[in-house]
């Protein structure tokens, strides 16, 4: 029935194309294919470049959260961590920014960076809460293709890129040699060394240091390298000398260089220096090495160099200027057509030693001691001390020595003409000195010295001396006018002048002829007997002083001094050796194992409701720094109390030695360092959560 | 089936009575009128062009919910450290916490309701080009459930935007939106026009044609 109306439907427009037909809303579809495909594609060819670095342990290492930072920046993603087949790595691959991969050249130098707590300060801090993350260094290249490195177990000391020097020091011991401990300059640090490492012949220590950019034109060829670590006490001739560089040093070790002579030349590329036990050895080491412009000699003895080894010095008036290398025998065949054995020592010069240029030539140094030798200069043994058998070479002139020539040639080493060497019979020269000692008036001096003491003593006993107590600031200032009376500080150096001389009478008895010995003995005779005298004629004078002091000396307890002195180094080796002392370190590094704990579960647990917890944690370990800190007030006290006696010690003891100086500049350090520790376990103690927020 | 088994006659369609009814005011006109009399809308008997919107809607849906399901749902920076889940991932998560209410939640929310609805919505397509012999009005309860239940997907995507809007302690923990939440949104609107698109009257035609077949 309505099949009648169908035909009406056909006033429809007629049908549109397919295309016309295609509903406006296909657009939806297709623009979303094509936005996915554009982001595929981009993600795809943003995708930065697969590297990957091997590690012996990837401790704290998370894929797809660890990232990599070169300069503190991020340039990529941790994705996965694997072992090497053999298990015994781990292999952790990262993508890194294409852009920055491409700079990576073969030696980049790949690390964790952990919370690190040592000696030299407190590193990674950071890392307690956002946890581990891969830095990187290296020296940028362009369109490098390594993909792959090997990791380094901990942060190097010495990063490429930077602006510096590096070198390498020689060490017998590696102990004092801290990775990471300073290089000192005029006690400004400078440097740090590398870890040290041992030789492959197994005989010595070597580590490598970086000295950084400004200050590496102070290492020339002239420079030495000596250790600071430790402090040294000396006892000589001028009293007690405490040597300490800081407190730093004192306890993370370090080195310190210094040019010790001029002329040196900048050094090319990685040089090798030695290390020296303290700056003394260093100091007078200068020709330990000689360079390598050194020119060589030969020298023949005729008679015994029984005594001389390879090594031994080579002087000139006294001042070394070379060292023996080498000893060896040859035969000679002389005219008869005999044969005799020979010796030849061969030697070394270094002409900067002699005061000529680092510059001149081999044959310009010859041609000067071609001249000399015309001049009368000849090579002899001496020995080296009265008591010792070893020989070493002088150069002297004698121009009384018949003529003689050296012979430069163009092969062979050139061979510096010898005198007969007059070596003393070393039992002769020591007995002749022994009794040159025995007849010195010293029981005769002693006997003074005692009569002198029974003479205090009496004037001390006696009652005028008792009535003298409010005088002792005034006699205090007598004593320190007579201790820097000259007449009292000459007597030792008088003393130790005839000693002198009578060293020098000893030598010039070996150096000369039996001839001219005598006329310089009775010289020297008269010298020392002129100096006993001139000693002897201030003795009155001082014996006066004395009794003069003495008489005042009633009311000055002598032995306070000594006491308080005593008492100094007591009180030292007390606050050095107290339990607290001793176990602050330790107690100090355990808090702050328990801080890291704290912060590491704070870590793991990443939920807002551990925080409390956290903190709660961190104020325990906070208290326990306070703990272990709970002695440092006291100790400061002591410290404060010590450095008081000091103080007074020094104003008693009047002369500004060494000692003072340093003593009291160690205890201060001392103070100083136990006030901050107690002003940081304090701050810790009241705001827990500065650890947090890292104020 | 269902039906025949209803009523022993077909029910007379408008068009089949030369009617047709304006899809937007519903006055009813002749057949062959072209545009409403009362609000000038276009009139069609059946909408021509309405699997075609169907078909393209659901597609870009289906792309649009790709992404939401690789890409991170939610970025939570925790004291420094970001976590990011998917919404699969996030789901097994809650399930490792033992959230298991709030697991079967968010899974009928984002996984089995848009799929289910792609499926239904192809389903009730495909049916329409070539008719099964299920009961239409099965069909027809199955696209008002469709368009009923669209909106509710949203319910993730409500979660997210509230979780972003309020968890920002600065440093201690903040939650921003991935870009799978603005797929997933993406794709919930697509779905829901699909389900709008689809003409229902076509389900209807296929049910008069079964029973003239039958």
């Amino acid at each position: 029935m309505t099949d009648l109306n169908l035909p009406e439907l056909e006033i429809d427009p007629p049908r549109r194309s397919l295309l016309r037909n295609l509903s406006v809303v296909w657009l939806v579809p297709v623009l979303a294919v094509v936005v996915s495909l554009g982001i595929a594609w981009k993600n795809f060819s943003d995708r930065g470049t697969l590297v990957t670095i091997t590690f012996s342990t990837a401790a704290g290492v998370i894929p797809g959260e660890t990232t990599l930072k070169f300069r503190e920046v991020v340039i990529g993603t941790v994705e996965n961590v694997q072992f090497t087949p053999d298990l015994q790595k781990v292999i952790i691959s990262a993508r890194i920014q294409k852009d920055v991969a491409e700079t990576l050249p073969s030696d980049s130098q790949f690390w964790v960076v952990r919370p690190n707590v040592s000696a030299n300060g407190v590193t990674g801090l950071s890392t307690v809460l956002s946890g581990v993350y891969i830095e990187g260094a290296w020296l940028p290249v362009s369109g490098s293709v390594v993909h792959s490195f090997t990791g380094l177990e901990a942060e190097p000391i010495l990063r490429p890129g930077r602006k510096g020097m590096r070198i390498t020091l020689r060490s017998k011991s590696g102990s004092l040699l801290p990775a990471g401990g300073p290089i000192l300059f005029h006690g400004v640090e400078v440097g740090k060394l590398d870890v040290p490492r041992i030789t492959d012949t197994g005989d010595s220590v070597l580590v490598d240091a970086f000295i950084n950019a400004p200050n590496d034109k102070y290492i020339t060829t002239a420079t030495r390298f000596w250790d600071t670590s430790g402090f040294s006490v000396k006892l000589g001739p001028s009293g007690v000398a405490l040597d300490v560089s800081s407190l730093g040093s004192l306890l993370r070790g370090g080195i310190a260089f210094d040019t010790t002579f001029t002329g040196g030349e900048p050094i090319k590329d990685t040089t090798v220096f030695n290390l020296f036990d303290d700056e003394d050895a260093a100091r007078q080491s200068i020709f330990t090495q000689i360079g390598d412009d050194a020119v060589p000699l030969a020298v023949i003895f005729t008679g015994s160099v029984n005594g001389l080894a390879a090594g031994a010095q080579v002087e000139y008036h006294g001042f070394r200027i070379g060292q023996v290398t080498g000893i060896n025998a040859f035969i000679e065949r002389t005219s008869g057509n005999g044969r005799v054995v020979k010796l030849r020592t061969e030697i070394e010069i270094d002409p900067q030693a002699l005061g000529l240029q680092a510059s001149t030539g081999k044959s310009e140094v010859l041609a000067f001691l071609r001249d000399a030798v015309s001049n009368g200069l000849r090579a002899r043994l001496v020995t080296t001390s009265i008591f010792s058998p070893a020989l070493k070479i002088e150069l002297a002139e004698l121009p009384d020595e018949p003529k003689a020539e050296m012979i430069i040639g163009a092969d062979s080493v050139p061979v510096l003409p010898s005198v007969v060497s007059d070596l003393p019979d070393l039992n002769a020269t020591a007995d002749g000195m022994l009794k040159r000692i025995n007849g010195l008036p010293i029981e005769e001096l002693m006997q003074q010295a005692i009569s002198l003491m029974a003479s205090i003593e009496a004037v001390a006993g006696s009652d005028d001396t008792r009535a003298a107590p409010g005088a002792l600031v005034k006699l205090l200032d007598d004593t320190r006018g007579l201790i820097n009376k000259d007449d009292t500080q000459a007597i030792p150096t008088e003393l130790r002048g005839a000693i002198v001389d009578l060293r020098k009478v000893v030598e010039d008895l070996q150096k000369r002829g039996a001839s001219e010995k005598l006329v310089t003995l009775l010289e020297n005779a008269n010298k020392v007997s002129a100096n006993l005298d001139q000693a002897s004629q201030s003795f009155p004078q001082l014996i006066k002083d004395l009794q003069e002091l003495a008489a005042k000396a009633k009311g000055l307890k002598a032995e306070e001094l000594i006491d308080s002195t005593t008492k100094l180094i007591q009180d030292a080796n007390a606050v050095i050796g107290t339990d607290g002392m001793k176990s602050l370190p330790a107690d100090l590094s355990g808090a702050l194992v328990q801080i890291q704990a704290a912060l590491k579960e704070l870590r793991e647990g990443g939920a807002v409701d551990n925080v409390n917890a956290a903190l709660a944690s961190a104020k325990d370990a906070a208290d326990s720094v306070a703990q272990a800190a709970d002695g440092l007030p006291k100790l400061t006290a002591e410290l404060d109390a010590l450095v008081g006696k000091a103080n007074a010690l020094v104003a008693a003891y009047g002369a500004k030695s060494n000692f003072n100086d340093q003593t009291l500049q160690l205890l201060r350090d001392l103070q100083a360092a136990a006030k901050a520790a107690t002003q940081l376990a304090r701050t810790i103690e009241r705001n827990p959560n500065s650890l947090l927020i890292g104020r | 089936m269902a039906h025949s088994g209803g009523s022993q006659t077909p029910p007379l369609t408008a068009r089949a009575a030369g009617l047709v009814a304006c899809p937007t005011c519903g006055r009813v006109h002749q057949a062959q009128t072209v545009h409403c009399l009362r609000c000038g809308q276009v009139l069609a008997s059946r909408d021509g062009t309405s699997m075609q919107r169907v078909w393209a809607w659901l597609v870009a849906g289906f792309m649009a919910y790709i992404p939401a399901n690789l890409y991170p749902m939610l970025e939570t920076t925790t004291l420094g450290k970001t976590q990011s889940n998917t919404l699969l991932g996030g789901v097994i998560e809650l399930v490792l916490h033992h959230s298991y209410g709030v697991a079967a939640i968010v899974f009928f929310a984002s996984i089995v309701i848009p799929i289910g609805k792609f499926v239904a919505i192809s389903y009730l397509a495909l049916q329409v080009q070539r008719p099964d012999r299920n009961s239409v009005h099965l069909k027809h309860r199955m696209l008002e459930v469709v368009e009923f239940i669209g909106r509710w997907s949203m319910i993730d995507v409500f979660v997210v935007a509230l979780l972003s809007s309020l968890v920002q302690l600065g440093s201690v923990v903040s939650v921003q939106p991935g870009i799978a939440a603005i797929s997933f949104a993406l794709s919930v609107v697509f779905t829901m026009l699909s389900a709008m698109s689809f003409d229902s009257r076509l389900i209807w035609d296929t049910d008069t044609k079964d029973s003239e077949t039958a």
